[in-house]
Parts: structure tokens; C-alpha cells; sequence
């Protein structure tokens, strides 16, 4: 059987996010644009690992910036590091840390589908030779990143891995599904380049980059839907998922 | 029908010192028995970093003991990956003609590019040029096996005027194959004349029209080798026992192990998008078996587990679409016990074997 997390749930019960219920209401999000880089890390982010999932090998997080220009709280910007997993036999981004740029976005965002969201800056900006990101908290860069070399792909030679958050449910830690449909209108790729990351403002105090993966940039139609699935954090997923809807 | 043996190579966790040895010790068994029953060929599949899913980085290795114990079976090299930071064509075949001259020339060899991120980025190689490197590896090894001396000039490799030694024992050379995981690769096979080997375990409707179109476009193909391979390969799962409950029961957990050890690799698709990679490959299908709403069907649906009667119609209707050869996995992490395993592959020599080929393995 393949290793799983060794997350201490203890340590992080306190700071969870707290959800309202799990009968949260689509939002649908046009025209959203996002910069995903994905990039390896050294041994040792199992202990950032809830025990019912199992870590990728490699271990490798992904970093996701979106501009969502219309939304039901307004236009945000939402930047994500997610450490990448295995839920069963299904690949799974588990949500480390988030920065939502607007309070309605970061409210809604903890209290809807469990994303650990503080509040912060957060820039994407597409230049001739780059797709780049910056986002600051605090007055302090905690992530700066880009594609470079931008290269134009088919929207289908992306894709794109479901988000799991831990939230609080009913009094209870919860794993979290969170999985977006995407209609894509434009993609491109490139080389993935992180010239700055602050691994404790993404609650990620482990995580040490090593090998770049890849960069890819899109237009999308997408939403944050409702949720189907959750997951007891500490339990196998094949034996602790239950089906929401 | 032809059926062979198909080795990965999986070890459990927790890893002893022991554990790789008796997972080898076991096929080496299997694979002396499989030659004693008429099994016709076994193959073994080079995989590197693949924790637990597969512990097999020297296949050729592996295939040399297989021939050492064996008399008749024949021996499949593959699925060698055919990509310069993996391995230097010039060693594929020189490791080929030797493993074809110990063996009396048993040799079949299987060729592929990896499609697991792990393993490519393992050796820093670039996902986007694979099935390029692959193309000219496959043009290239008929030639060195058939040429007195060769040269070279390509995009991946290149070499001056040299005799490559030894030459391979069969003539002209080895049989061919590619391994087919994603749907169109069984064309690029039929295009250059080889062998499909295919690597899903996929449903017989989605194989009856790839093995249908397989068969014309092979019809007009610009053969890389000295002859055509024309032949159809698919892989499956076996356990044979004569309670076809228990059978199920036992297999389904070694076919769900299986796939859910694949499943925990990475794809290339998943982190690298490559139009070199258009699709996930054999991937999603096995997650759908494991756990998808097909999955307590899965057996119904051409799997070889179960009872004689049974694994016989399973057979029969591959036979049907055209499969030429089934290679079986036998086990997966030492899931059944190797008592088990050997007394499944006794049965099916003896009950289902005989119904195939007149009788004649």
C-alpha cells in the first residue's frame, strides 16, 4: 500500500476554516484567467499531508493564481499553493494556503468550500515574453512567479487537477472536494520560474522548492461548484468519503 | 492464440531486504512453470523510480535468468524505452543480441517512451521529443542488427562507422513491438510495420475498431525492419480456480491492487501538458475499474478471473476481435500467495489452454 499523510491534525484543528454547511450554491465565473506552475519539492511535506491521502511521487506543489473578473461577490483575484496528492486512486491538489485580494471573496471563500483564505494582494499581469504573478501580504511578497516563453497550446492538452480543502463542518474536520468544470478558450505553456516564495505565509513551512515542472496560462469559463464529496481527514479516502449529492 | 506471462515487477511496502528477492525468486517460478505448461512467451516492462507499482529497471536481466531456467518460452525485451537519457540505442541492441544469442533466440522486443513524469524527469528527459526519439530508436535498431558495420547521423543520436557486437541469433532479427496505452499508438505501430502490444485492459467494443483499424493501415505500412510484425498483443489479468466465487473474489483484489499502485503515478499529462501526450493513457480507464461504477463488473467484462469455463469465453471472444496473443499478470505486490498463484497457472494449462490452437500450446 502506498505511503499516505502524516499530518498531525491537532497542530492545525484551531485555524481551520469554518463552514457554514455543506450546502453551498454554485457560482459561476466567466472569463476567468489562470497561472498554474507546478514544481517539485524536496522529501519531508508528508507531515503537511492529511492521513487519508497519499503523497505524489515525486512530491511536487502547484501554484494557481486566477482573475475571476465577475463573480457574485465581485471581481478577486484568488492565488493557491497546493500540495500535490493522491485521494485513493484519484490525483488531488490539497489546498495549503490562499490569498483571496477582495474580504467579500476571502469570507466566502472559507465559509463556502473551506479554502483557508487570508487577505492580500495579488497581480497577474500578461506581458510579450511572460504570464506573471505577484502576491503580497502585509506589505510583503510571499509569492512571485511567472510562465515564460509563452508557447500556445490546445485548451485539451491541459488539465486540470481537483482542489480538496480542510475545513471545520458541523464541529468536525473535513476534507473538502472542490471540483471546477472548465470550458477553456485560450492556453498557453512555458517555462515555470519562481523568483520568490514564502513558504510559511502558505502555511507550507516544509515545502522547499526544487525542480521546476511547467507553466500554463488559460481563459476559461468555470465556477466553484457545489460540493459532492467530503472526506474524514484521518481515514483512508476509499473508506471515509461520503457522497453529498 | 498465443498466451505469455507480463511481469511489472510490483513490491510491497514495507520493503525488507528480502522482499525484492522473494518477488523475483517467485517469477522466476512462475515463469519455469509458464514454460512447462506451453505458455508461449513472457515479457517484462522497464520501469524506473515506480515505487511498489514496479521494481523492474533491468528487465533484460531478469529475462536471462527466465532463460536460463526455461526451454521454449520466448522472452519479451519491453517495454524498453526508447529515449536517449534512458538508454543508448546502441546498447538496446547490443543487450538484445545478447540476451537473443543465451536464450537460442527467443527475443521479442517491446518499444516504448514512457509516459510517467517520474520517470522522464527522473532522467531529465523532455517529454515533447519522445515520440521522435522513439521513431528514430526504431528505424535504427533493425539496421544495426542486420548491418555489418553502421553509421549514424539523427536528431537524438549519432556515431561513426563501427561493427556493433555481437549480432543477434535470429535472422533477420527479433520480432518487433510498441506498447499501445494511448488510442492511436496502435497506428503509429501499424505504420512502420510492428507488432501492437497492447498495455489496456480495455473493453471489447473499443478494441474490436482499434484492432480493425490496426489491421488495414497495417496493410500499407513502410515496414522499419526486415519483415512485418503483424500480430496483436493484449494484456489482462489471470487467476483460474475452480470456484468461480473465489476466483473472482481473490482476482478483483489483485486487479484492484494493481490498479490502484498505477494509479499513484504521475502522468506526464497531469503536470506537463505536451501535445506529445494527448491523452492520460492507460491511467483513468484503471481508475475507473478500481473504483468507478463498473467496478463490482469489471470481471464480466473480459478479465480472465474466475473459473474455466469462464476465463475460456473471456478468450474466446478476444480471439474474436482478433487478439492475437494475451499476456497475463499473475500477481500484483504479492497479493495471492505464490501456491496460489502456481496452482492458477496449473489450472489453466490444463483446462483452458487445451481449447485454444487445437490443443496445441
Amino acid at each position: 500500500m502506498p505511503v499516505f499523510g502524516e499530518l498531525e491534525l491537532r497542530t492545525i484543528a484551531g485555524g481551520l476554516p469554518a463552514m457554514k454547511d455543506l450546502d453551498t450554491e454554485a457560482w459561476e465565473l466567466p472569463k476567468a484567467e489562470i497561472l498554474q506552475l507546478a514544481c517539485e519539492v524536496a522529501d519531508g511535506t508528508r507531515v503537511l499531508l492529511p492521513r487519508a491521502l497519499h503523497p505524489a511521487i515525486p512530491e511536487y506543489v502547484t501554484f494557481v493564481v486566477t482573475r475571476y473578473p465577475e463573480s457574485p461577490v465581485g471581481p478577486f483575484n484568488l492565488a493557491q499553493v497546493r500540495l500535490m496528492a493522491r485521494a485513493g486512486v484519484h490525483p488531488r491538489g490539497y489546498v495549503l494556503g490562499a490569498v483571496a485580494s477582495s474580504p467579500a471573496a476571502m469570507t466566502a471563500l472559507r465559509e463556502r468550500w473551506g479554502y483557508p483564505t487570508v487577505a492580500g494582494e495579488i497581480t497577474l499581469r500578461h506581458y510579450h515574453d511572460r504570464v506573471a504573478a505577484i502576491v503580497r501580504r502585509d506589505g510583503k511578497t510571499i509569492l512571485e512567479m511567472a510562465l515564460v516563453d509563452p508557447e500556445i497550446i490546445a485548451g485539451g492538452d491541459l488539465q486540470y487537477i481537483h482542489a480538496i480543502t480542510l475545513a471545520r463542518v458541523d464541529g468536525a474536520a473535513q476534507l473538502v472536494q472542490v471540483d471546477p468544470h472548465y470550458t477553456l478558450h485560450q492556453a498557453s505553456r512555458g517555462r515555470a520560474e519562481v523568483s520568490r516564495f514564502e513558504p510559511a505565509a502558505w502555511n507550507a513551512v516544509l515545502v522547499e522548492l526544487t525542480t521546476p515542472i511547467s507553466a500554463s496560462a488559460a481563459t476559461c469559463d468555470t465556477d466553484l461548484p457545489r460540493i459532492r464529496f467530503v472526506m474524514d481527514p484521518e481515514t483512508p479516502v476509499v473508506r471515509g468519503t461520503r457522497k453529498v449529492r | 492464440m498465443k498466451f505469455g506471462l507480463f511481469y511489472e515487477l510490483s513490491v510491497p511496502r514495507p520493503w525488507t531486504r528480502e522482499s525484492e528477492r522473494t518477488v523475483y525468486t517467485n517469477a522466476l517460478e512462475q515463469v519455469k512453470l509458464a514454460d512447462e505448461l506451453g505458455f508461449d512467451q513472457v515479457w517484462a516492462v522497464e520501469h524506473h523510480f515506480l515505487e511498489e507499482y514496479s521494481h523492474c529497471p533491468a528487465p533484460e536481466l531478469f529475462l536471462t535468468a527466465c532463460a536460463m531456467v526455461t526451454k521454449r518460452i520466448r522472452v519479451g525485451f519491453g517495454i524498453v524505452v526508447c529515449v536517449p537519457e534512458f538508454n543508448h540505442p546502441i546498447k538496446i541492441a547490443e543487450r538484445t543480441a545478447v540476451l537473443d544469442i543465451l536464450s537460442g533466440g527467443r527475443v521479442e522486443v517491446g518499444t516504448g517512451r514512457s509516459a510517467t513524469w517520474t520517470e522522464l524527469a527522473g532522467f531529465n528527459a523532455s517529454p515533447d521529443v519522445t515520440k521522435k526519439s522513439w521513431d528514430e530508436f526504431v528505424r535504427c535498431l533493425p539496421r544495426i542488427w542486420t548491418s555489418e558495420k553502421f553509421e549514424f547521423e539523427g536528431e537524438f543520436w549519432s556515431m561513426p562507422r563501427r561493427t556493433i557486437l555481437p549480432k543477434v541469433y535470429q535472422r533477420p532479427h527479433p520480432p518487433m513491438w510498441v506498447a499501445v496505452t494511448s488510442p492511436g499508438t496502435e497506428l503509429d505501430a501499424a505504420d512502420r510495420g510492428l507488432g501492437s502490444l497492447g498495455l489496456t485492459f480495455g473493453q471489447f467494443a473499443e478494441q474490436d475498431k482499434r484492432i480493425a483499424e490496426y489491421r488495414r493501415r497495417i496493410q500499407l505500412c513502410e515496414p522499419v525492419g526486415e519483415f512485418v510484425n503483424d500480430q496483436v498483443s493484449t494484456v489482462n489479468f489471470l487467476y483460474c480456480h475452480e470456484d468461480d466465487a473465489a476466483a473472482l473474489k481473490t482476482g478483483r483484489q489483485m486487479a484492484n491492487h494493481f490498479n490502484y499502485l498505477a494509479a499513484q503515478l504521475i502522468s506526464v499529462r497531469e503536470t506537463y501538458p505536451s501535445k506529445s501526450y494527448p491523452s492520460l493513457g492507460l491511467l483513468p480507464q484503471l481508475r475507473r475499474q478500481a473504483t468507478g461504477p463498473d467496478a463490482s463488473e469489471q470481471a464480466g467484462e473480459g478479465l480472465c478471473l474466475g473459473g474455466p469455463e469462464r476465463i475460456t469465453r473471456a478468450l474466446k471472444r478476444w480471439e474474436a476481435c482478433g487478439v492475437d496473443r494475451v499476456n497475463f499478470l499473475i500477481n500484483t505486490a504479492e497479493t495471492i500467495p505464490q501456491a496460489e498463484v502456481l496452482a492458477s497457472l496449473r489450472l489453466f494449462g490444463r483446462e483452458v489452454m487445451p481449447t485454444f490452437n487445437g490443443g496445441k500450446s
